[in-house]
């Protein structure tokens, strides 16, 4: 009997295992395999050991695309989820029409990353842009926003700040689960309004703040689309931006994988960037161990 | 026009279907045989090619090809990788050192044997860009080379009579024709930033030696580097050149800056008097070859020449038809009706003479550059795409005046060493 469900329930699960097996678990080791060959996807790979590993190290732009990502997720991420919260705070004030703000503000999550992307070069076109028009307007600095290797991350910073909606719900159903008696204790013991969010919203929801900053880094070291499509400039060629200053990881791992047809320093490169996202994590976790404070402690 | 520049649509289309590479096979019912001829061209070039399929497939009863647009590297690399693929399908010939070495592409010399088929006819150059190791992996259907045009109405605004025939005069022309305003900034650029590579040959430099090992350093490359920094990158700024290029619109629409008269020369392909005709009928525009340096006459006519090819893969199911529509596709006839509607310039000397190519404005000049003795190829080698992308970064600093000519170049060099280890 005990036998005869197991096998039932193995059956009605196998939709997910031999999925999970398949496009998953296969792969996963398989990339394991090519990353210790020498594998162009013509030709059986050549086992070589460690050595797409230690190529790396003297790979100038493998340390060049890790810096770049690194920045956009060390930069980056805490920029965006600090306009996040602040949005949600604002949202979360009520006012009349609250619900058009709320819309307004999630309202460029739903346009499509290819779209907006090229909506933005033409924003951030140095000469043509409204930002730059605007900049200059106030008789302000004009960056070379796209063409100038120092600006070219920045503006995929001020890009991301402009799609932050998704976070910003996830931390305004946080502030509503802030049950109201903390103010009103806080506010009979005096506290103004930054005592307020500095000691009852913050740490009420940390870990909330904590959960979207590992996601939205795991996500920001995985970045692709907007480098891709702002520096690619030649038929399947490989090119990363000014001064390969768009050249993130992602981008450049799959141009050794599909430019250059490295499949196995790619396979490398994505356990390498699997290890930097698990140490990044491990690291937040242990960081954030006395700053966190959870309802339930 | 399937030219070497990416359009965003081109990029989108690429991101898009990264992932959709799927795999097709011919079938065969009794004594026809169906093969699959995807290809990379598309819009008018695609209905071009087309013509001569169905032309083809009326020819003969034994084959049927169908045809189909699929403008994606990746699809097409995709489908290559599986046991069975399509049967015939196109690229440049800058793939085929890179495609060949890996065992990817169905080497033709057997077949050729086979019909004792000749290739004299094809211009030397075009077809050596499709050997790799004294093998023939593709033929050629059409070459490009580039040429300097230029607006001859800005020409005869700034007072000068024609065209430049030394490097003296371009760099003189490129001075008058350029405008600055009271803040530095550029309205009116001489030349648009040139192809390096391209402009290295006019001054005599190569990119690889005999051996097929990469020469970033050669004289000839730093000098041609020397011109454009020393000439025009230190004269009016590294910035307000990135600047005022910013502005520039798509290159193949209304808003090309040669078009505009945004940049007075460009060096550009023999495709352009097609694409003018299109999208600026009423430029009035001239051609000329590249300059040479003074005194150096011996360079004159110097160009790159790239070539569009059609190849056969290894994973081919239906290998012998493949060759036989292959050997139709560059077929003189085939090839002047496909080359005349794209404007491209054809891979056989016989018909470089033809007639047929008088409606296209000034094409006559870019067919008289297949005749130059210093046409050049930049060598289809396995690491071809890497040199090219190292080369593409460096010319990139030293146009921002990060590094010298010399230095950039034996940074090259340096990396280069460690190609294909």
């Amino acid at each position: 009997m005990a036998h005869r469900s197991v096998s039932r329930g193995l059956l009605f699960a196998s939709p997910w295992i031999i999925g999970f097996l398949v496009f998953q678990l296969i792969p996963i080791l398989a990339s394991a395999y090519y990353s210790l060959t020498n594998f162009n996807l013509f030709q059986d790979p050549q086992f070589v050991g460690l050595h797409n590993y230690q190529r790396m190290a003297s790979d100038e732009l493998f340390w060049k695309s890790l810096f770049n990502t690194v920045y956009l997720t060390a930069v980056g991420v805490p920029i965006s989820l600090a306009a996040a919260l602040v949005a949600a705070l604002a949202l979360n004030m009520r006012v009349p029409g609250q619900w058009f703000f709320r819309t307004i503000v999630f309202l460029p999550t739903v346009v499509p990353v290819v779209a907006a992307t090229y909506i933005w070069r033409w924003l951030l076109n140095a000469q043509y842009g409204y930002v730059n028009e605007a900049l200059g307007t106030f008789h302000l600095g004009q960056p070379l926003w796209l063409d100038d290797a120092i600006w070219t991350k920045p503006a995929l910073i001020l890009m991301s700040l402009w799609v932050t909606g998704s976070a910003m719900i996830v931390f305004l159903a946080a502030l509503k689960d802030v049950p109201e008696v903390y103010y009103e204790a806080a506010t009979v013991d005096g506290a103004g309004a930054w005592s307020k969010f500095r000691h009852v919203t913050l740490p009420l929801i940390s870990p909330v703040i904590l959960f979207e900053t590992i996601i939205a880094g795991i996500f920001t070291l995985q970045y692709f689309t907007q480098a891709y499509l702002l520096s690619q400039t030649r038929f399947n060629g490989a090119s990363g931006g000014p001064d390969n200053s768009l050249l993130v990881y992602g981008l450049y791992l799959f141009q050794q994988a599909f430019v250059n047809l490295n499949m196995g320093y790619a396979s490398a490169m994505a356990w390498v960037l699997l290890f930097v996202a698990l140490i990044g994590t491990l690291v937040l976790l242990r960081l954030s161990r006395d700053r966190v404070f959870y309802a339930g402690d | 026009m399937r030219t070497a520049r990416l359009t965003p649509l081109w990029a989108v289309i690429a991101a898009g279907s990264i992932a959709l590479g799927g795999c097709s096979s011919g079938t065969s019912s009794g004594a026809t045989v169906t093969i699959n001829f995807p290809y990379l061209w598309g819009g008018p070039e695609a209905q071009a090619l087309e013509k001569v399929v169905s032309d083809f497939n009326a020819s003969q009863s034994g084959i049927v090809v169908k045809g189909v647009s699929s403008p994606d590297f990746q699809k097409q690399l995709a489908e290559m990788s599986g046991a069975n693929g399509f049967d015939v399908s196109d690229n440049f010939g800058s793939t085929v050192g890179s495609w060949a070495s890996k065992g990817i592409l169905e080497p033709l010399d057997s077949y050729m044997q086979a019909e004792n088929y000749g290739t004299g006819d094809f211009v030397p150059t075009a077809l050596q860009s499709n050997q790799y190791q004294g093998k023939t992996y593709a033929m050629p259907i059409a070459v490009h080379t580039l040429l300097l045009m230029y607006n001859k109405k800005l020409f005869s605004d700034a007072g000068i009579a024609a065209g430049p025939t030394t490097m003296s005069d371009l760099q003189a022309d490129i001075t008058k024709l350029t405008k600055v305003d009271s803040s530095g900034n550029i309205t009116q650029f001489g030349m648009r930033s040139p192809d390096y590579t391209t402009l290295a040959y006019a001054f005599g430099g190569k990119w690889y030696d005999d051996s097929g090992k990469p020469t970033p350093d050669d004289s000839g490359n730093l000098a041609a580097l020397h011109f454009w920094v020393d000439n025009v990158v230190k004269k009016y700024g590294a910035d307000k050149i990135k600047k005022f290029e910013s502005g520039y619109g798509e290159y193949a629409s209304a808003q090309n800056p040669f078009y505009t008269g945004k940049v007075a020369m460009t060096l550009d392909g023999e495709w352009q008097p097609v694409f003018i005709k299109e999208y600026a009928p009423t430029l009035d525009w001239g051609v000329v070859a590249i300059p040479y340096p003074d005194a150096q006459s011996n360079l004159a006519g110097a160009t790159q020449l790239t070539s569009s090819m059609f190849f056969i893969p290894k994973n081919a199911p239906h290998k012998q038809q493949a060759w036989t529509f292959l050997k139709y596709l560059v077929s003189p006839a085939a090839m002047t009706q496909f080359t005349r509607a794209l404007g491209n310039l054809p891979a056989r000397t016989s018909i470089l003479v033809s007639p047929l190519y008088n409606y296209l404005p000034q094409f006559s000049v870019w067919l008289n550059s297949l005749k130059s003795p210093n046409l050049r190829i930049f060598a289809s080698e396995p690491s071809t795409a890497q040199y090219q992308k190292d080369l593409t970064d460096e010319f990139q600093r030293i146009a921002n005046l990060q590094d010298t000519p010399e230095a950039g170049m034996a940074k090259v060099k340096a990396k280069a060493a460690s190609y294909g280890s």
